[in-house]
């Protein structure tokens, strides 16, 4: 589906700043359609800044952007019609009930019918498991009904695009995954920026997954390709016997990149990053078992977990300053 | 999204999309609040107990000098006019300093609280979401603030006098008063798009209000291109005595003109605010 491979956001060079600090740096962003993106950094990092300027809160200083081909300063009453948003804190309007303020938010959109714009505010309430609390004044509202009420307002007017501030920061595990598979049910019907501190949801959830550092992409890509690592594709093997023979001819392959090794209690754990996926998984188990002095107890392909790949991503861009 | 499409969608000018729908919330924010009966109870009881107290009670009369008396025309002309200084000059002043309490906060609060930064991620122009708030506290405070007190005491003078006070020189008063609640409205307003904090709001508004006579008494310029004179030409023009050369156009011209300016320049600067 070409539809499918349109950007939703898109921004070129996009820069803030406050004074002398300088909290985005020229960010070139890509959100595909339809995408759960996770939108991931430390503290400071410039990532609400960054939501805020999307949705038209704060100017840029620099560059620039659209969201479904809308100008994000010049058109941003034009792009708030199709989005829904919900704060890292949720605000509601205090006097109002939390169904009162689900028919509040509906109205900047819908004018009507009545009956249409009540069913879709007890959808909601459904959805986010609020309908015994709908007629309750906001104020006796916990942290996570709170949270839940708000996911339910960003969602009221079918956004095209929900922009998720920390979702689930707040949030009990039980909480979270709530969240989480409320989510993936939206998947195909909207695309979903959201920004979170917890590696695991984005490993769970998202499919493509941008990492912000000190106001700068630091890496942007499909989760797959993330979680790859930096070093691309890497197998790991576990070997007895003496492989020196063996990693001598490995090391002479056009395909193998770097190898390192490990010992430990008498098994060399073996890491072979290549840059042929496809030669190498078809001829580095071959290559190795041809040498009768080793015994292979174990291959796969490593797999990083995201946490890690973060880690390493921040911290080797912050010893790069 | 099919279901999308079985929804009237709103349709409004663009200049002011949402304005209707954040209306509708100023307003509910008086009707579904104890706030309008507050407002509705206390102001014509404290402004018409004050007059009441004035006109009726027989020991303020006996404290007059019979020449007083005498050059107001009578008792009763004598006590009504006590009745209409009280009203259009302490009146408009505890009016004035009501509608800064019940404005200071107008554009804080949710500014503070981050409603107002949740408001603005709908379709919303922050020209819409600044007239919203504008012209239902301007609809209320001159509702519960001036009509509703200006009724009571109305009817106060008419009780008094036994016949109905001349209405035309008493909707002149009602008039000033308002267009001076309306310059401290749009003040307050203007000074939550400036700041984020209620002190220099408060500070600026009241200031003006109760040193503002003190400031035209000795630079008297003043008082031609402020409101600061209002209170008294209402009282004047109230109990039919004349005003002084210049000072009847002047000051209301500038006070509206003034009132203009806050609004433009509040809306110029809430459109640069960031959240």
């Amino acid at each position: 589906m070409a539809r499918s491979n349109e950007n939703v956001i898109l921004t070129t060079g996009l820069s803030k700043s406050f004074g002398d600090v300088q909290a985005l740096q020229s960010v070139d962003l890509s959100v595909p359609r339809n995408s759960i993106f996770g939108f991931l950094g430390p503290n400071g990092a410039g990532k609400t800044t960054l939501m805020k300027i999307l949705l038209g809160l704060v100017r840029p200083t620099g560059g620039g952007g659209t969201i479904f081909g809308h100008d994000i300063v010049r058109e941003s009453v034009a792009i708030r019609e199709r989005i829904g948003y919900l704060p890292q804190q949720p605000r509601f309007i205090e006097y109002m009930t939390a169904r009162e303020n689900l028919r509040f938010a509906a109205r900047f959109f819908f004018s009507g019918p009545q009956a249409k714009i009540d069913q879709r505010c007890d959808e909601m309430l459904e959805l986010v498991g609020l309908q015994e609390k709908a007629d309750r004044p906001i104020k006796g509202f916990s942290g996570g009904e709170k949270q839940r009420l708000g996911i339910a307002l960003a969602q009221v007017n079918y956004p095209d695009l929900l922009i998720l501030d920390e979702p689930a920061s707040a949030l009990d595990p039980l909480g979270r995954q709530e969240v989480l598979n409320v989510m993936e049910r939206l998947r195909k019907h909207t695309t979903i920026f959201y920004s979170t501190h917890i590696l695991d949801d984005v490993q769970h959830v998202s499919d493509t997954v941008a990492i912000l550092n000190h106001g700068r992409l630091v890496a942007c890509g499909p989760i797959e390709q993330i979680l790859n690592g930096k070093d691309g594709v890497v197998y790991s093997l576990a070997i007895k016997g003496t492989p020196e023979r063996v990693a001598e001819r490995l090391a002479s392959l056009e395909w193998v990149t770097h190898t390192s090794k490990a010992r430990h209690n008498g098994t060399t754990t073996w890491l072979v990053s290549v840059n042929n996926e496809e030669a190498a998984e078809a001829q580095l188990l071959r290559y190795v078992l041809a040498d009768t002095q080793v015994t292979v107890t174990s291959f796969n392909r490593k797999k990083y977990e995201l946490e890690e790949v973060f880690m390493d991503i921040v911290k080797g861009d912050a010893d790069g300053r | 999204m099919a279901a999308n499409l079985e929804f009237q969608r709103v349709n409004e000018w663009s200049w002011l999309r949402g304005f209707a729908n954040l209306f509708r919330k100023e307003n509910r924010a008086w009707w579904g609040t104890r706030r309008w009966w507050i407002n509705a109870l206390i102001w014509p009881l404290m402004l018409g107990g004050l007059v009441a107290n004035m006109m009726f009670v027989p020991t303020i009369a006996n404290l007059a000098s019979a020449e007083d008396v005498a050059s107001a025309g009578g008792i009763t002309a004598y006590v009504i006019m006590l009745g209409i200084s009280v009203f259009f000059e302490f009146g408009i002043q505890a009016i004035g300093i009501g509608a800064v309490i019940l404005c200071q906060d107008l554009l804080v609060d949710e500014r503070q609280s981050g409603v107002a930064e949740w408001l603005l991620t709908k379709p919303v122009t922050r020209r819409a979401y600044v007239l919203a708030k504008l012209l239902t506290n301007v609809v209320f405070i001159f509702l519960f603030l001036i009509v509703v007190p200006s009724i009571v005491i109305y009817g106060l003078f008419y009780l008094r006098a036994g016949e109905a006070y001349s209405w035309q020189p008493f909707l002149s008063g009602v008039g000033i008063m308002a267009l001076h609640t309306l310059f401290y409205i749009t003040l307050a307003v203007m000074l939550g798009a400036f700041t984020n904090s209620r002190l220099p709001v408060l500070g600026i508004t009241l200031g003006s209000l109760l040193g503002g006579g003190i400031i035209g008494s000795f630079v008297k310029p003043a008082l031609y291109v402020t409101p600061w004179m209002l209170s008294k030409m209402a009282s004047l023009v109230v109990s039919g005595q004349p005003v002084p050369d210049g000072l009847f156009w002047s000051p209301i011209v500038a006070t509206a003109l003034w009132c203009v300016v806050f609004v433009i320049l509040a809306f110029v600067k809430f459109e640069k605010v960031e959240f």
